[in-house]
């Protein structure tokens, strides 16, 4: 557990290539990921964070390179080895990606009914437990996905990702399309499971607000490269076109009270 | 030491000092919960998690639900020995309790009650029908007054793939209904030495209401379901609001080029489907009765008299009319969700079907009043 072995590293991506015909949109990437941290990864776009996303999570093959997760090689490893890992992380994807036959608890309730033996009632508690970690109230749990607003939407994907008490969290875009509050909220609750759960997260995501407030760590993806690598305000202050350009709204709004806390 | 995985939980004799051990972990919840069940935990209590491995919400949440079931409010029980990171997790759970309460099972409605609901769904909806039909033939009637409106690509292309496209499964099916209707009646005619008024029976049979009902069917399967299914999808992605939104009739630019593109395709298809019928009915009368093609299509010149051609034809439109205007509003209509797509197409096949059926009955009773 975090306690014993915070140091320990639980995503390893080493000279991922990745092209789609004549087109490399990944030359030579690597990085690392730490327990416990909340780790984010920017990028213009085409840059392919979502690509490699789903890269790390084994949905897509990259051409060249190794992905570790947990240990185990997702591209490498046999069969049930990944099956075994993927039940350690939860994903949550842009628009949710429920399920829109059933309604929201049962949504939460399926990788438990998949993967565990728990008995139903036990089970139900979990959902509730899930819905509230993941900030919906009790009754949402009736509702069906499309009854929905998109912050609550977003919220029950985070619930259903949650179900198995990942180890590791891979969000994509989790604050896109919410309202400027909604979102804070989720950033909050998102920092609230790194440091109350011990879970690893690791986000794509395109908001300033959420990287410069609770994000440990950036990877900046430019020219099929990892650009830059370290804490959301040194990287804020490193001296390069694009990035330079990325922080730039921030500090044409940063003339405002909390610039001088050095963005 | 660590101790043994399975030793995860030992309890003093007096029940007032309850000591965790090893991996209290969401895959060991079965055996954590049957151990916490034998377990008879006494107050004041004390709980012990210093030879806890790990913790999770999962793991916290049961043994907090087993305190509850004996009677132990967590708040009085005295926790020790938990790492900092344990002893979040136990935080985040019983700060979360309260709202934990059971939800109210939703409300059980009645079969009769059901059955009400029903009946007033298939109301709504019929008159919903009856209202969309009125657009569309106002859209129509904008047309006449401003034809420069009609989506010709659209029509064309609509055509193409409701027709042209249809042809050969049409041909296939009217096919072999006129093998088997020209064999059946073969099989009764032959009794009394009458081969030759099978050619009365498949041709006006085949005329009046075979190919008819036959095309209509596999239109409504088809092209309904497509219509229904493409401007769902389309409603889902925003496209139909995409389109209202750049001043433009969704109306005028998807629902009359597919409903004008069924009109004409449905006559024209009952046609060809009438045609090959009568060839299949043909090749039987030739193989089994001994009725040669030449006389076939004799005896059909006398037999068959245009009207019941013309009483098979003038109901395309119409049946044309009620899948298109089905398809297109409960295409229109679709919930926003991928799961309402779905439901409404196979709604659209059912709908039109059934509708289908019902118009061919209006019409078997109008024919016979009207003495056709």
């Amino acid at each position: 557990m975090p306690a014993v072995d915070s140091r320990e590293t639980v995503i390893e991506v080493e000279g991922i290539v990745t092209r789609f015909g004549a087109n490399a949109v990944h030359d030579g990437v690597s990085f690392s990921v730490e327990r416990g941290t909340l780790v984010a990864l920017i990028g213009g776009s085409g840059t392919g964070k979502s690509v490699l996303l789903r890269e790390i999570i084994g949905l897509h093959r990259p051409t060249e390179g190794v992905v570790r997760v947990l240990g185990t090689d997702m591209w490498r490893a046999p069969a049930e080895q990944v099956a075994a890992v993927r039940r350690r992380f939860g994903m949550t994807f842009q628009d949710g990606a429920l399920f829109s036959s059933l309604t929201v608890a049962q949504n939460v309730a399926v990788p438990l009914a998949e993967h565990t033996s728990i008995e139903p009632r036990m089970r139900e508690h979990l959902v509730r437990l899930r819905l509230a970690q993941a900030g919906l109230p009790a009754d949402a749990g009736a509702k069906m996905p499309s009854e929905l607003s998109g912050g609550m939407r977003k919220r029950a994907a985070l619930a259903r990702a949650l179900a198995l008490e990942p180890e590791i969290l891979f969000l994509d875009e989790p604050t896109s399309g919410l309202d400027p509050t909604t979102a804070r909220a989720f950033d909050a609750l998102v920092r609230s499971l790194v440091d109350n759960l011990g879970i690893t997260v690791f986000l794509v995501t395109h908001d300033l607000d959420t990287l410069l407030t609770v994000v440990d760590r950036l990877i900046v993806l430019a020219g099929g490269k990892v650009l830059a690598d370290g804490p959301p305000r040194e990287i804020a202050r490193l001296d390069d076109a694009w990035i330079r350009s990325y922080f730039a709204i921030r500090t044409m709004v940063g003339a405002s009270p909390d610039s001088s806390d050095g963005s | 030491m660590p101790p043994p995985a399975d030793d995860h939980l030992a309890v003093s004799g007096d029940g007032r000092q309850m000591s965790l051990a090893g991996e209290w972990r969401l895959p060991k919840l079965p055996a954590l919960a049957s151990a916490l069940a034998a377990a008879r935990p006494g107050s004041p209590l004390t709980v012990d998690g210093e030879r806890l491995i790990s913790l999770d919400s999962a793991a916290a949440l049961e043994l907090i639900r087993a305190l509850d079931a004996a009677g132990l409010d967590a708040d009085s029980v005295s926790w020790q020995g938990f790492s900092p990171p344990h002893r979040r997790v136990l935080d985040d759970v019983l700060r979360r309790r309260a709202s934990l309460a059971e939800a109210v099972p939703p409300k059980q409605s009645r079969w009769l009650a059901e059955i009400g609901r029903h009946a007033l769904v298939i109301y709504r909806q019929g008159l919903d029908h009856l209202s969309f039909m009125g657009e569309t033939l106002t859209a129509f009637l904008e047309l006449l007054v401003a034809p420069r409106r009609l989506r010709l690509r659209e029509l064309t292309t609509q055509l193409e793939q409701a027709c042209l496209n249809a042809i050969p499964v049409v041909v296939l099916v009217t096919l072999l209904i006129g093998v088997v209707f020209a064999y059946l009646l073969g099989l009764q005619a032959e009794q009394y030495g009458a081969n030759i008024f099978v050619v009365d029976g498949v041709g006006i049979g085949m005329s009046r209401e075979f190919a008819p009902i036959i095309v209509a069917v596999i239109i409504a399967g088809r092209s309904g379901a497509a219509f229904t299914a493409q401007l769902g999808s389309m409603r889902l992605t925003e496209e139909i609001d995409a389109i209202r939104t750049l001043g433009l009739s969704p109306m005028q630019v998807l629902v009359v080029p597919r409903v004008l593109a069924l009109l004409i395709a449905l006559p024209l298809l009952s046609f060809i489907g009438l045609v090959s019928g009568l060839v299949g009915a043909a090749l039987v009368a030739d193989a089994m009765l001994g009725i040669p093609p030449v006389s076939f299509a004799e005896r059909l010149h006398d037999a068959l008299d245009i009207t019941h051609v013309w009483a098979g034809l003038i109901k395309t439109p119409v049946f044309a009319l009620a899948i298109s205007v089905i398809a297109c509003r409960l295409g229109m209509h679709v919930g926003r969700d991928t799961r309402a797509v779905g439901l409404a197409t196979t709604s659209t096949v059912v709908q039109s079907i059934v509708n289908v059926i019902l118009l061919d009955a209006a019409f078997a009773v109008l024919f016979q009043e009207l003495g056709i």
